[in-house]
Order: structure tokens, then sequence, then C-alpha cells
């Protein structure tokens, strides 16, 4: 196992013990969701900025399926993977058709426009009142309504859906993702249909996207309105920015970060949305590839001081 | 039999026509050049070949097949591939990334497309290495492409032609911005090609033509002037005026 993968399991296991259950749970869920963003962001070049559309269309049919049926999770679970692929394939189907600045903006109307569906749909959604009384069914005698229980499912998730996204991109489809990010022109010229491996990218995203909305109804037991909201759908964006769109554990510093700052600042100080502004000039002054590259800067930073240091002493020179 | 037959193709961008009913026969093995001055279309007529633009009359035959109007992603399936004129190449990626993609975009499978590791994929991985070994890049296969020389660029630019083992290599100025000395190397590599792919050649810089063709077609003002030989071409009192004259002077 690697370095990282040690990390992160670490962290898995002691976060639980720093912080509240429902914030150490929300950190891995909003993890997941970014894992699916940067494979559209960071591999493939494309900003979406409706995430929070797979997201939010997952939460509210495994919501009402949990409401009203009260089924198994794991089926729960995979109609929400479902929800999203299928709604991302819709959204992706329309949004491939177009790059740069129109394709950013229609992924933003498409996400305002299932937002207002939600919005109006009272008598499923809630409207603005969102959609409440989600349970957390028991599996195989487990309670899950215990928090740590819940924790530990959703972590295990979590580590399930960073080595399934890990395969993707390095398998040939995370190569040709970054090729058509890197050139779109020649990418179709060696024979890539370009749009048609875009879309695929979008409905692994929004896979994830729905995995992550199932995950986050059954953790706060509501669907609020937000969840399908665009400030989400930026929030993402922004966690992944944060944390190092370049790399595969980027999204999930950035969650670890943006999560953390939210739920803890916010006590303290309401006017914290500052701070990850601040924090943001600085990534794209200075860190374009946030935190991961902050990192690496560091560490070769001080490689290179000791270089400097160690022949310095061996002259014996003061 | 010929492999590409270009029947009567023609290009109008408005009231430009910049590909005026071209008429050539490619057969298989040679190395066939396009030559003419910058504007007489021999790029646009490249890019009607592989399906970047649709031609507005004509027909392109490869193989016996009526290829005319089928989109590029395709026509590399086909087995044509193309280097470009100005370097297009995928910068943030390393040498041995860049042709192992378009190593892999020739296999016709997807299995294991979003699942099975890269280096699993031994034939490609052999085979982009063995189009890197063409052009003399094998040891910097672990550089990323925005970081070597631009004479290098060149040589990648054909090593991606070459990755997807085309039966057809449409070659567009592979010496573009070249030194004299990076020319040189550049000829030879070509040379080194020829008889193992069947070639058209685009270019400008006629000694690099005369030796190594087998046949010429000499395009002015998208239509061809002059067809045949280097020997011919040489002797050819209208390809004198148009152009080479014209060089001389310049």
């Amino acid at each position: 196992m690697s370095r990282a993968w040690l990390v992160i399991v670490a962290a898995v296991v002691l976060l639980p013990v720093v912080v509240r259950h429902a914030i150490a749970t929300e950190i891995w869920i909003f993890a997941i969701f970014g894992l699916g963003l940067n494979l559209l962001l960071g591999y493939t070049g494309l900003l979406s900025f409706g995430q929070s559309t797979f997201f939010g269309s997952a939460a509210y049919v495994a919501g009402y399926l949990l409401k009203q049926y009260g089924i198994n999770v794991f089926v729960v679970l995979a109609i929400g993977v479902v929800v999203g692929a299928v709604s991302a394939a819709l959204v992706g189907y329309l949004c491939v058709q177009r790059s740069g600045l129109y394709f950013i903006m229609l992924t933003f109307a498409l996400n305002q426009m299932f937002y207002f569906i939600a919005y109006q749909w009272t008598s499923v959604t809630g409207g603005e009142d969102g959609m409440p009384g989600i349970g957390r069914p028991a599996v195989l005698g487990v309670d899950f309504r215990q928090p740590l229980a819940y924790y530990v499912f959703v972590a295990a998730l979590f580590l399930v859906s960073l080595w399934v996204m890990k395969r993707i991109v390095e398998s040939p489809l995370g190569k040709i993702l970054q090729a058509i990010r890197e050139n779109e022109v020649r990418a179709l010229s060696v024979g890539y249909n370009a749009p048609r491996l875009k879309l695929l990218a979008f409905v692994i995203g929004g896979a994830f996207s729905g995995l992550a909305g199932v995950l986050y109804a059954m953790l706060f037991g509501i669907v609020p309105l937000e969840a399908i909201g665009f400030v989400f759908s930026g929030n993402v964006v922004f966690a992944t920015l944060i944390g190092g769109s370049g790399s595969l554990y980027g999204p999930v510093i950035g969650s670890f970060v943006f999560i953390w700052l939210s739920e803890s600042v916010s006590v303290v100080w309401a006017r914290w949305p500052l701070l990850l502004g601040v924090a943001f000039v600085i990534v794209v002054l200075f860190f374009r590839g946030g935190c991961v590259e902050a990192w690496a800067r560091f560490w070769s930073w001080r490689a290179a001081r000791r270089a400097r240091v160690v022949p310095a002493n061996a002259d014996g020179a003061p | 039999m010929a492999l590409l037959n270009i029947e009567n193709l023609s290009k109008a961008f408005g009231a430009l026509t910049a590909v005026n009913g071209v008429t050539l026969e490619v057969q298989p093995g040679s190395l066939y050049s396009i030559i003419g001055p910058n504007g007489a279309g021999k790029t646009t007529l490249f890019n009607l070949l592989t399906g970047q633009l649709p031609p507005t009359s004509g027909r392109i035959v490869f193989d016996g097949q009526d290829i005319t109007g089928t989109p590029a992603h395709r026509i590399a399936h086909l087995g044509i591939a193309r280097s470009f004129q100005r370097t297009n190449l995928f910068p943030a990626l390393s040498l041995l990334d860049n042709v192992w993609v378009a190593a892999f975009a020739r296999g016709r499978s997807w299995r294991g497309l979003a699942w099975r590791r890269t280096d699993r994929f031994h034939e490609v991985t052999e085979r982009a290495l063995a189009a890197l070994g063409d052009v003399g890049l094998s040891e910097k296969a672990h550089q990323l492409a925005r970081q070597i020389s631009h004479g290098e660029q060149r040589q990648l630019e054909l090593a991606l032609a070459l990755a997807a083992a085309p039966r057809l290599l449409l070659l567009d100025e592979p010496a573009a911005g070249l030194s004299p000395d990076e020319t040189q190397k550049m000829v030879a590599l070509v040379r080194g090609l020829k008889g193992r792919y069947t070639i058209v050649l685009i270019e400008h810089k006629m000694d690099i033509i005369m030796g190594v063709s087998d046949r010429i077609a000499v395009m002015h003002f998208g239509s061809v002037i002059a067809e045949g030989t280097p020997a011919e071409i040489q002797r050819n009192a209208e390809v004198r005026r148009a152009y080479l004259g014209g060089m001389a002077a310049g």
C-alpha cells in the first residue's frame, strides 16, 4: 500500500476521535462528491458548475424511497448511483456539444432548471422546507442510527470509491481524458470520439455524485433544497480546487479542509466564508495545484535547502 | 490498384476555392509529395482527407472504399494517420503517454477501457515505444512533451502518427520551423520510413522533396498544375514559372 493510502486510512480511523461523528461522516461524503467532479475538472478539463444536479436528484429519489417504503440500504444506494448516472447522461449529452464558457453556462443553467423543479414540486420534495423524515434502516442487524456505525459504513464506501476512481484514472480512459483536456483536436485526429468520451466522464462523475447524495440524505435525515442548488455545485468545485484538481487525492484533501473549516470556524465566526475566499485567492495566485502542489513544493524546497547546507559544512566553511 | 484515389475534389470557403478539382492517385508503398507555395491549398487538402473538413464536391476513395465525409475520429480507425504542420501534441503528458494514447486508439477493442491498468496493455505499450524509437526519442520517454525542444517536438509529432500503425501516412511539412541541422535529421527520418509506409508528404522546401519522392504534384491556387516524377517536375516549364522560379527569385 502506498504512503497516500496509509495516510488516508489513518485519517479514516482518527477523524471520529477528533471531530463530531456527523462532521467526520460529511467529510468523506463530500470527498466522494469531489472525486466525481475531479474526473471532469482535473482529468478532462471540464468545469462543471452543475454537479449538485446529480447529487440532489439522487438524494431526493433515495429519500423518497426510504421514507415511503423503507427499502434496503444497498438497494437505495444502487438506485442513487443509477439516478446520478442517468441524470448526468441527460445533462452531459446537452453540455458536451459545446465547449468553454458555453459548456460551463449550460451545466449551470440545467442545474437551475432542476433546482426550480425541486422548488416547485412541493408535494414530493417539500420545496423550500426540504424533504424531512428520512431514516437509516438497519443492515444485517447493524443499527445505522448509531452515528459511529454510520460513520464506519460511509468511510468504507469512501475507500471503495477512492479505489474505483484510482483504477479509472490509471486505465486507458484516464489517459485519454487527459489527452482530450490537453488537445481535443489532436485527440479526435488520433481516433477518439471526444464528445462521447466526455459524456462517459460525465456519467461516471454523476454516479459518484449520486452515491454521495444518498449518503448525505441519510446522514442528515433530510434533503434540503440547497442540496440541488448552485451554491452546492460551487462548493464542490471550490473544495476540489483548494485540495488540488491535478491529483487523485486533491478533492479528498479539499473536502477535509472545506468541511472542517465550514463546520468548526462557522460556530466561532459567522463571516467564515471570508476565510475561504482568502484561501481561494492564494490557491489561484500561487498554488494552481492546490494543497497537493503546496505540499510537493514545500518538500522540494526543503530538499534543495538541505542540499545547499550539507556541502558547506563538509568544507568546514563558516 | 492505388491505395488512395482523390477524384475531382473541391473545397470552397465562400468565394475562395481553396482546393479546386484535385485528382490524384497514390500507389501503395510509394512516397508521394505535394508541393506548392503557401496558400496553395495543401493543408486544406489534408484536412479534407482526414475528415477535419467536409469537401464541397468530389470523392475520396481509400483502398476501394468511398470515405468522403467520414468524421475525423473514424478516419484514424481506417488506418490513415497524419502529422500536423503546427505542432499539435498533448503538452502536459509524457512523451510515452503521447504516443501511447495514439497507439491505443488504433485497437478496435474497448475492453478494459476504464478498468485495466495501462501497463497491462503490453502490445499497445510496445507499439508506442517502437514509434518513439523510430523517431529517436526513446531516452526521453518520461519527459513531458512541453519540456522538449522544438525539433524534438516535430519528431514526436511524427511518432504520434506512426504509433497508430497507419496504412497511409500524411505528413504536413514535418520540417516546418527546423534549423538546417534538424532538417537534415528529419529528412533522414522520412527517408527511413519510405517503403515501410505509404506516405503523402506536403513540403515547400524543394531540396527535401526531390531526393525522396516517387511522384510529385505541384499545387497552385488550389489546383494541381503539374504531376509526375521528380525529373519530369524539374523540366516542367509551367512549374518553373509558377513556383520554382518564384522561389529562386525570392
